[in-house]
C-alpha cells in the first residue's frame, strides 16, 4: 500500500503537492508520518542521495530527486521497493511534464495540489496487484535498484540535530577558548606588573639605604 | 526569525512546531496536533446549548446579580400570576428574596395598586413580557455566577447609587448641551425625584415614593388601557381610524365612519390625573432652537392626522389628557430625522457600489499605523468631546412619534481620532455593541447594556491578500500584526492585545507595495484592518482537502409529493460548471427512504449504478470507491444521474424515512477528506437511529403560556455533528416540509458542525409557487457561493477583556478556537464579553477576528479582521456609545439560548428587562435633570422599538398561532444571520410604493433605484389608496389599498382594478412603464442586497397572508402583545419606580 506521496521543492522543502490517504485504518498515525515527511524535505537538499529508502518503523519512506524536486511516498515496509520507485518515476515524468517550469516560481505551498488526482489514479494501478503483472517491464528498467541507498528516518532526521549540537558545542568551545585566552592575558600582564613592582621595590629599598645609610 | 520554532524555515526539529490545520495557534499547543483531527469531546461547548434543565448560571442572560439588584422586579403583582405563578411560598416577594432587598418597591404595598392599573385592555392575556416576577423562578438557585456581565458582587451594586440618589450625582462631565439648556423640570418633577434612588440597599420603607409617580402613571396608562376602538387583529384592516397609541381615538375621517368604541371609553379616563403629567409636560428640552425652527416647514403624516383629529367633533372627550400626544409642538415631530449625518445613498448601498472602501485606496494613508502610544493625547483631547451632542441629544419617547429616519440606520462611528477610524475595521464586518468600552466591569454593570461582538467574517469581500513566508504575529500571544500595533522602533513593534514588544522580522522591512526597505509601519498588513494571508504550510496538518460535495436526498412518498427532486436536479444541473472547486473537486449522491440508496458514478460506467443498503441499523458503504467521483472526469455520469433522479422515485410507495443512517453513512463516505454534505429532507425522520416523534401540540401553538419542545428530542444528530466537525465535514439542512420536522432536533446536524440550515414551510411544486421559487433563488445562491473548508476562527481581545459566550453555528473546540468545518459567507456570529481587568491606563482596545480556512481551489488563507474601539471612563460616555441595533442583535442571540436553557417567558423577560435596565440606569446615572416622560439618548432611541420587535418576532412571539419549526428556525436564523439580515428579520422595513419618484434615487449600473422613505410599522400610515412594501428579510409583502390609485394597478400590476388583483400573485409583470420599471428596480436592489431570495407576496385585504403582513405592525397593539405606545408606558411605569 502506498499510503501517502508528497512532491517538494528541494530547495526550500516547500511543498508542491500531495496525496491525502483515504485508508480509514492508518489514519492514526498518518499524522506523524506527515509531519515526518515534512522535515524530511526540509531536511533533503542537493547533496542528499537522490534515491533513498528511509525505514520509520514498519512503514518505509521512499524518496526520488530530480531536477530540483523531490517525490516522497510513504508504503508499507513489505511493499515491493521497485514498484515503489517506479510509481516515483511514473510521477516524475508526469509532473515534470505538467509543472515543471513553473515550480522554481511557486510561491505558497501546495501550488499545484491539483496533481493530486493524477496522483490518486497512478497509485491505484501501482497498488492493484493484477495491473501489477502488467508492469513487467520495471523489472528491466529498475535492475539497479538493489544499490539503492537503505538507511533509517531517525538517523536522517537527527543528522542535522546531531550537527546542531556539534555546532554548539563547537561554538562553546571557542567561546571559552576565548575566555581561556583573555584570562591568560590578563593573568601575564598581572604577574608582569608583579614583578615590575617588585624590583622596584627592591632598587628603591636599594637607593634608600645607600643614601641614608650607606653615606 | 521573531517567532521561533514556529516561522522558523528549516524547522528546529520540533514536529510540533506545525500549526496544523486546525489548530491555527501554535499557541495552543497543548492540544497537540493530532488532537485537532481526534474530535476530543471535552465539555467544552457553549454552556448555554447544555440542554434543558440546566440551571440558568453563567449561560445566557442576566444571572443572580444583575436579578436581584434592577428595580425592573417590581412588577410582579397583578395580571402576571396568571401566566407565572411565583414560586410557592413566596407569593409577592420574589426579589426580596433574591438578596439584595429591592426596597424601592415593597411589594406589599406596590401590588394591590397595580393589579388595575395594568395598561392592559380587559379582554387580552397579560403580556408576559411585562412580568420580570419569574426572572428566576426558582430564588434558592441564586448562583452568583460570575461570568455573567452584569454581575457584580451586590455590595457594589447596593451603596454607591443609593448615595447619589440625587440624580445628577457622578455625572460632572455630563456636557449634553441640550439638556443643559432645558426648561426648569416641571413641578411633576418632585414626584419622580423621589423613587429616584431605586437601587440599593437603604431601607424598605419608602411606600410613598414609588406610589406618587404611579398614581400620576395613571394618566398615563389609562388611555392604553382604555378598551381600544376595536380589536386590531379582529378587525383585520388596516382602518386608518385604529387609534395608534390608544388616546387619539379619532378616525381620520377619510374612510368609512369612526369606529364606536372609542369615545365612551376615553370619557371614563380620570382627567384629574392627567394634566400635571400629560399637558403641562413642557416640551421636552431638545426642543431647542433648532428643532422648534424646522418643524413647522415639515408637514407630515401625522400633522395631517392631527388636524383632522382635531377638527371632529368629540364631545366627550377629555381633550387636554388625550391631547398631550398630538398636541405637542410641532419641534419634536421631525426631531429624529435628519440628525445623523445619513447620507443620501443607503450605507448598504456605498458599500455595494464599492464593496470595501479600504480596498479601493488601500496604501494612501499619509503615515501609516501611529500607535496607540503616540495618539494619547490626542485621544485624550477627543475623549471631552466624545459624548458627542446628537448621541446622547435627551429623547423624550413618549412624544417622539416619528422615530424612524427616512433611510437605514447607520452604525455608529466609535469616537477614535480620524487616522485611526480610517483604517478600522468596516462595521458589517465586526460591531461591537458599544463602541466606547467602559473601563471596568462596575462601569459596565452601571450601564446595564449588554458587550458583546457580532461578526460577519466571511463576506463577499475583495481584499488585499498577502503571500509571505513568514506571517509576523505577537510571540506570546499569536496575534497577527495589524494596523493598531505600536512600533517603537524600526525593529520592534508592541502588540496591542497583549502589549508584548516583538521583533520586526528582516523580511517585513521590505515593502513589496512600495518596493521599499525600511518602512514596515507601510506594510499592508499594517495599514489594513482586513486582509488576508496565504498561509505557509506551517499552518496545514495535512494537504489542503479539495472540494467535496455530497448529497443526501430524501426520496420517500413525501418527498415526492413536493416536487423538489425535480427542481434540485434542474438548479444543480445549471449550477454544475458553477460549483466552487477546482480540478479536483468531488460529488457523491445519496438517496434514502426506509434504505439507503448508493449511487455508482465510477468513470467508464455506461450508466449510474444504483447500490441499495436495506440494512439500516449497521451501516455500511457497498464499495469502497467511486461514490464519490471526481467531478470533471465523470461529469457525464453525474449529469445523467441527476436527468434521471426525479423520474427514477415517481411511484414510489416508501413512506418512511431513516435519516439519521442516511447522515452515518454520508459521515462514513465523507471522513477522510471532510467537506459538505447537504441534507434534503421533507418529513420527520422516523426509522432506525435519530427517529423521532411528534411533539408539537397544533392546539398550544397559540398559547400564550410557556413554548415546549424547543431544545433537542436526542443527542443523537448533535453527536453525529460533533463527529463530522471532527472529521471537517459540515452538515447543511434543508428542510421542505408541511408538516412538523422537529427542527429543533434536527437543526442540531448543522449548529455544531457548522452548516446552515434552509426551512420552506409547506414547500410544494404547485400549490406553493413563491416557495418554489424561493428554494431555486436560494439553491443557486448555495451553490456557487464561495466555500472555505477546514476553518477555524479564533476571536481575540485586548488583555483584560475576556470572550465568554458564543453564537452561531459552530463547535468550540477550545475555549475560544471555533471549529469551523466549513465557513460560507452569509454566517454571522457573535459572542459576548465581559471586562475582567479593569482597562485603566489605555486609550483603545482591540479585537482580533482570525478565520483561516482552505478555499475551494486548495490555498490556505487566512483572513483577519482587527477592530480597535477607545476606553472611556464616564457612564455618559459609555451610553452615547451604544449600537443599539448590535444590542438588538446580541439580545437576540442570548434571548435563543434562554429559550433553549430555561423557558421562552424568561427569554421574553429578559428582554423587556435589558430595556429596562439600561434606560432606567441612563435616567439614574446619566441624566442630570429629570424629566417626565420616558427618557432615553438618542443612540438607544430605537432599543424600546427593538425589544418590542424581538418580543412579536416569530421567534419570542406568544399568544400568536405560530408553528413550533417556525419558530425555532426564526431562532436558528437570529443566531446565524449577520446582524444586517437579522435586523430586518426584527423590525421590518416599510415602504409606500404607489408614489415612487425618482427624487433622491440612486443610480446603479444605469438603473435608477427609488428610495422611498422608511415608515413607522403601524396601520396608521397605510392607506387605503396606496400601496406598500414590507420587507422582513425573508419575504416581501407588496400590500395594496382598496382604494388604490388605477394608475398603478395598471401601471404595475397590469389589471384593470383591485377586484382583478389575482388571489396569490408573486411575480410582477414586466410591464413598460414607467412605474412598474421602477418599482421593480426596486425590489431587485432589495433582493441584491442579501444572499437569499425574499419572496414577494402581492396580497389584498382579503388575502391568507394578510394576517402575516399584519403581525409585523409591531407599533400596533395585537390580541396578546401590547402596542408601542403602551410598550413605552409600561417601561416608564417600571423605570420609575
Amino acid at each position: 500500500m502506498i499510503a501517502l506521496t508528497m512532491i517538494a521543492r528541494v530547495v526550500d522543502g516547500l511543498p508542491l503537492a500531495a496525496s491525502i490517504e483515504e485508508d480509514e485504518q492508518s489514519g492514526r498515525d498518518l499524522q506523524q508520518y506527515q509531519s515526518q515527511a515534512k522535515q524530511l524535505c526540509r531536511k533533503l537538499n542537493t547533496q542528499s542521495p537522490d534515491r533513498c529508502t528511509l525505514e520509520a518503523g514498519d512503514m518505509d519512506f521512499h524518496y526520488l530527486i530530480a531536477q530540483g524536486i523531490c517525490y516522497l511516498c510513504l508504503c508499507e515496509a513489505s511493499f515491493p521497493k521497485k514498484i515503489a520507485f517506479a510509481y516515483l518515476e511514473d510521477l516524475h515524468n508526469e509532473f515534470y511534464d505538467q509543472y515543471g517550469k513553473k515550480v522554481n516560481t511557486a510561491m505558497r505551498p501546495y501550488s499545484f495540489i491539483e496533481f493530486d488526482t493524477y496522483i490518486q489514479k497512478t497509485k491505484k494501478t501501482y497498488v492493484d496487484s493484477r495491473a501489477r503483472r502488467n508492469l513487467g517491464s520495471i523489472n528491466t528498467e529498475l535492475h539497479d535498484v538493489q544499490r539503492i541507498m537503505v538507511a533509517n528516518i531517525e538517523e536522517v532526521l537527527q543528522r542535522g540535530e546531531a550537527l546542531s549540537v556539534l555546532d554548539t558545542k563547537a561554538s562553546n568551545l571557542s567561546t571559552l577558548s576565548k575566555k581561556y585566552r583573555s584570562d591568560a592575558k590578563y593573568l601575564n600582564t598581572r604577574s608582569a606588573y608583579a614583578k615590575v613592582a617588585a624590583v622596584a621595590v627592591f632598587f628603591i629599598t636599594l637607593i634608600i639605604y645607600l643614601r641614608f645609610w650607606w653615606l | 526569525m521573531s517567532t521561533a520554532g514556529f516561522n522558523s524555515q528549516n524547522g528546529t526539529g520540533t514536529g510540533q512546531a506545525y500549526a496544523n490545520g486546525p489548530s491555527q495557534n501554535p499557541v495552543g499547543l497543548q492540544q497537540l496536533p493530532g488532537v485537532s483531527y481526534g474530535m476530543t469531546h471535552q465539555p467544552t461547548y457553549n454552556p448555554m446549548q447544555a440542554k434543558a434543565p440546566a440551571p440558568p448560571g453563567p449561560g445566557l442572560y442576566p444571572t443572580a446579580a444583575y436579578q436581584s439588584g434592577p428595580p425592573v422586579s417590581s412588577y410582579q403583582s397583578g395580571p402576571a400570576h396568571t401566566s407565572y405563578p411565583p414560586p410557592p411560598g413566596q407569593p409577592l416577594l420574589t426579589r426580596p428574596a433574591m438578596g439584595t432587598p429591592p426596597s424601592h418597591t415593597p411589594p406589599q404595598s406596590a401590588s394591590p395598586n397595580h393589579g388595575p392599573r395594568m395598561p392592559l385592555p380587559r379582554a387580552t392575556p397579560p403580556p408576559p413580557a411585562v412580568s420580570s416576577s419569574s426572572y428566576y423562578s426558582n430564588p434558592q438557585q441564586q448562583p452568583i455566577a460570575p461570568s455573567w456581565q452584569y454581575n457584580t458582587a451586590p455590595a457594589p451594586m447596593g451603596p454607591p447609587p443609593s448615595l447619589s440618589a440625587p440624580p445628577c450625582g457622578p455625572l460632572a462631565n455630563h456636557t449634553n448641551p441640550s439638556s443643559s439648556s432645558t426648561v426648569p423640570p416641571p413641578p411633576t418633577l418632585t414626584a419622580y425625584s423621589s423613587p429616584q434612588p431605586a437601587y440599593g440597599s437603604h431601607s424598605a420603607t419608602q411606600p410613598p415614593g414609588p406610589r406618587m409617580p404611579s398614581t400620576s402613571h395613571l394618566g398615563y396608562t389609562q388611555p392604553g388601557a382604555a378598551p381600544p376602538p376595536l380589536n386590531p387583529m379582529l378587525s383585520h384592516t388596516y382602518q386608518p381610524s385604529r387609534p395608534a397609541y390608544g388616546p387619539p381615538p379619532t378616525g381620520p375621517p377619510p374612510l368609512g365612519p369612526p369606529p364606536a368604541g372609542p369615545s365612551p371609553a376615553m370619557t371614563s379616563t380620570p382627567p384629574s390625573t392627567a394634566p400635571p403629567l400629560a399637558n403641562v409636560t413642557p416640551p421636552p428640552p431638545k426642543a431647542d432652537g433648532t428643532l422648534a425652527g424646522n418643524g413647522p416647514q415639515s408637514p407630515n403624516n401625522f400633522n395631517s392626522i392631527d388636524n383632522k383629529m382635531a377638527g371632529l367633533p368629540q364631545p366627550g372627550l377629555p381633550g387636554r389628557h388625550l391631547g398631550h400626544y398630538p398636541s405637542l409642538p410641532p419641534g419634536y415631530q421631525n426631531a429624529a430625522a435628519p440628525h445623523k449625518p445619513t447620507s443620501p445613498m443607503h450605507p448598504t448601498m456605498q458599500a455595494a457600489t464599492q464593496p470595501y472602501s479600504q480596498t479601493t485606496q488601500p496604501y494612501q494613508q499619509p503615515h501609516g499605523g501611529p500607535g496607540p502610544a503616540q495618539l494619547s493625547p490626542s485621544l485624550a483631547a477627543l475623549s471631552l468631546q466624545s459624548s458627542s451632542p446628537e448621541a446622547l441629544r435627551v429623547v423624550n419617547l413618549l412624544q417622539e412619534r416619528n422615530l424612524l429616519p427616512p433611510g437605514p440606520i447607520p452604525a455608529p462611528t466609535p469616537c477614535l481620532p480620524q487616522d485611526l477610524q480610517k483604517i478600522n475595521c468596516n462595521p458589517e464586518v465586526f460591531r461591537c455593541t458599544l463602541t466606547s468600552i467602559p473601563q471596568t466591569q462596575s462601569l459596565l454593570n452601571k450601564a446595564k447594556m449588554p458587550l458583546g461582538l457580532l461578526l460577519h467574517p466571511f463576506k463577499d469581500l475583495s481584499l488585499p491578500v498577502v503571500t509571505s513566508s513568514t506571517i509576523v504575529r505577537c510571540r506570546s500571544c499569536r496575534t497577527y500584526i495589524n494596523p493598531f500595533v505600536s512600533f517603537l522602533d524600526q525593529r520592534r513593534w508592541k502588540c496591542n492585545l497583549c502589549y508584548r514588544v516583538n521583533d520586526v522580522p528582516e523580511e517585513f522591512m521590505y515593502n513589496p507595495v512600495s518596493r521599499s526597505y525600511g518602512e514596515p509601519h507601510k506594510r499592508p498588513e499594517v495599514q489594513n484592518a482586513t486582509i488576508e494571508f496565504i498561509a505557509p504550510s506551517e499552518y496545514m496538518l495535512r494537504p489542503p482537502q479539495p472540494a467535496v460535495y455530497l448529497f443526501l436526498l430524501d426520496v420517500s412518498h413525501n418527498a415526492v409529493e413536493t416536487g423538489y427532486l425535480t427542481v434540485f436536479c434542474q438548479s444543480l444541473l445549471d449550477n454544475i460548471n458553477a460549483l466552487p472547486g477546482d480540478s479536483r473537486t468531488k460529488v457523491g449522491f445519496i438517496t434514502f427512504d426506509s434504505t439507503i440508496h448508493f449511487y455508482n458514478l465510477q468513470e467508464g460506467l455506461s450508466q449510474p449504478q444504483m447500490l441499495i443498503v436495506s440494512d439500516i441499523e449497521d451501516i455500511f458503504l457497498p464499495t469502497p470507491d467511486s461514490l464519490l467521483v471526481n467531478l470533471n472526469e465523470c461529469k457525464e455520469l453525474v449529469q445523467d444521474l441527476l436527468r434521471s433522479l426525479p423520474s427514477l422515485f415517481e411511484k414510489t410507495m416508501e413512506t418512511q424515512s431513516a435519516l439519521g443512517s442516511a447522515l452515518q453513512a454520508a459521515f462514513k463516505l465523507l471522513s477522510p477528506t471532510g467537506g459538505r454534505m447537504s441534507v434534503f429532507q421533507t418529513q420527520l425522520p422516523n426509522l432506525g437511529v435519530g427517529a423521532l416523534q411528534s411533539r408539537e401540540d397544533p392546539n398550544q401553538r397559540a398559547s400564550a403560556k410557556d413554548i415546549q419542545h424547543l431544545s433537542p428530542a436526542t443527542d443523537f444528530y448533535k453527536k453525529l455533528a460533533l463527529d463530522c466537525s471532527g472529521q471537517q465535514v459540515a452538515v447543511d439542512l434543508f428542510l421542505l416540509s408541511s408538516q412538523y420536522c422537529d427542527l429543533a432536533s434536527l437543526g442540531c446536524i448543522s449548529r455544531y458542525s457548522a452548516g446552515s440550515v434552509y426551512y420552506y414551510p409547506s414547500y410544494h411544486h404547485q400549490h406553493n409557487p413563491a416557495q418554489v421559487e424561493r428554494f431555486q433563488k436560494e439553491l443557486k445562491r448555495y451553490l456557487t457561493r464561495k466555500i472555505g473548508f477546514e476553518a477555524v476562527m479564533r476571536i481575540r481581545c485586548t488583555k483584560g477583556l475576556s470572550i465568554h459566550t458564543f453564537h452561531g453555528n459552530f463547535f468550540v473546540r477550545s475555549t475560544d478556537l471555533l471549529s469551523l468545518p466549513n465557513v460560507n459567507p452569509d454566517a454571522g456570529f457573535a459572542v459576548q464579553m465581559s471586562i475582567e481587568e479593569n482597562l485603566d491606563d489605555m486609550q483603545v482596545v482591540s479585537f482580533q477576528a482570525a478565520l483561516l480556512y482552505t478555499s475551494s481551489k486548495g490555498e490556505r488563507r487566512i483572513r483577519v479582521h482587527t477592530l480597535c474601539l477607545p476606553v472611556v471612563n464616564s457612564l455618559s460616555d459609555v451610553f452615547a456609545g451604544a449600537d443599539v441595533q448590535a444590542m438588538a442583535g446580541l439580545l437576540a442571540c442570548m434571548a435563543v439560548d434562554r429559550s433553549v436553557t430555561a423557558s421562552l417567558s424568561d427569554a421574553r423577560d429578559a428582554l423587556t428587562n435589558a430595556a429596562i435596565d439600561s434606560l432606567s440606569s441612563y435616567r439614574q446615572s446619566v441624566l442630570t435633570i429629570q424629566q417626565p416622560g420616558l427618557l432615553a439618548p438618542a443612540c438607544l432611541r430605537f432599543f424600546p422599538l427593538y425589544v418590542l420587535a424581538l418580543l412579536k418576532q416569530k421567534a419570542y412571539r406568544t399568544g400568536t398561532s405560530t408553528r413550533l419549526d417556525e419558530r425555532v428556525f426564526a431562532m436558528c436564523q437570529l443566531k446565524y444571520q449577520p446582524l444586517a439580515y437579522a435586523m430586518l428579520m426584527i423590525h421590518p422595513a416599510l415602504y409606500r410604493v404607489d408614489d415612487l419618484t425618482d427624487e433622491g434615487a440612486l443610480n446603479i449600473n444605469e438603473r435608477t433605484i427609488p428610495q422611498p422613505r422608511v415608515l413607522q410599522l403601524s396601520v396608521e400610515k397605510l392607506s387605503r389608496e396606496g400601496a406598500f412594501l414590507m420587507d422582513t428579510g425573508m419575504v416581501l409583502y407588496l400590500w395594496i389599498g382598496r382604494n388604490c390609485h388605477p394608475n398603478f394597478l395598471t401601471q404595475v400590476l397590469g389589471v384593470p382594478s383591485y377586484a382583478t388583483v389575482p388571489e396569490n400573485l408573486y411575480l410582477l409583470p414586466e410591464l413598460d412603464t414607467a412605474e412598474s420599471q421602477r418599482i421593480r428596480a426596486f425590489i431587485g436592489w432589495l433582493r441584491d442586497q442579501r444572499p437569499f431570495f425574499p419572496t414577494l407576496h402581492v396580497i389584498r385585504d382579503e388575502s391568507q397572508l394578510k394576517a402575516s403582513f399584519m403581525q409585523n405592525m409591531i407599533e400596533d397593539r395585537t390580541e396578546s402583545a401590547l402596542s408601542y405606545y403602551e410598550f413605552l408606558l409600561h417601561l416608564q411605569q417600571q423605570i420609575s419606580k
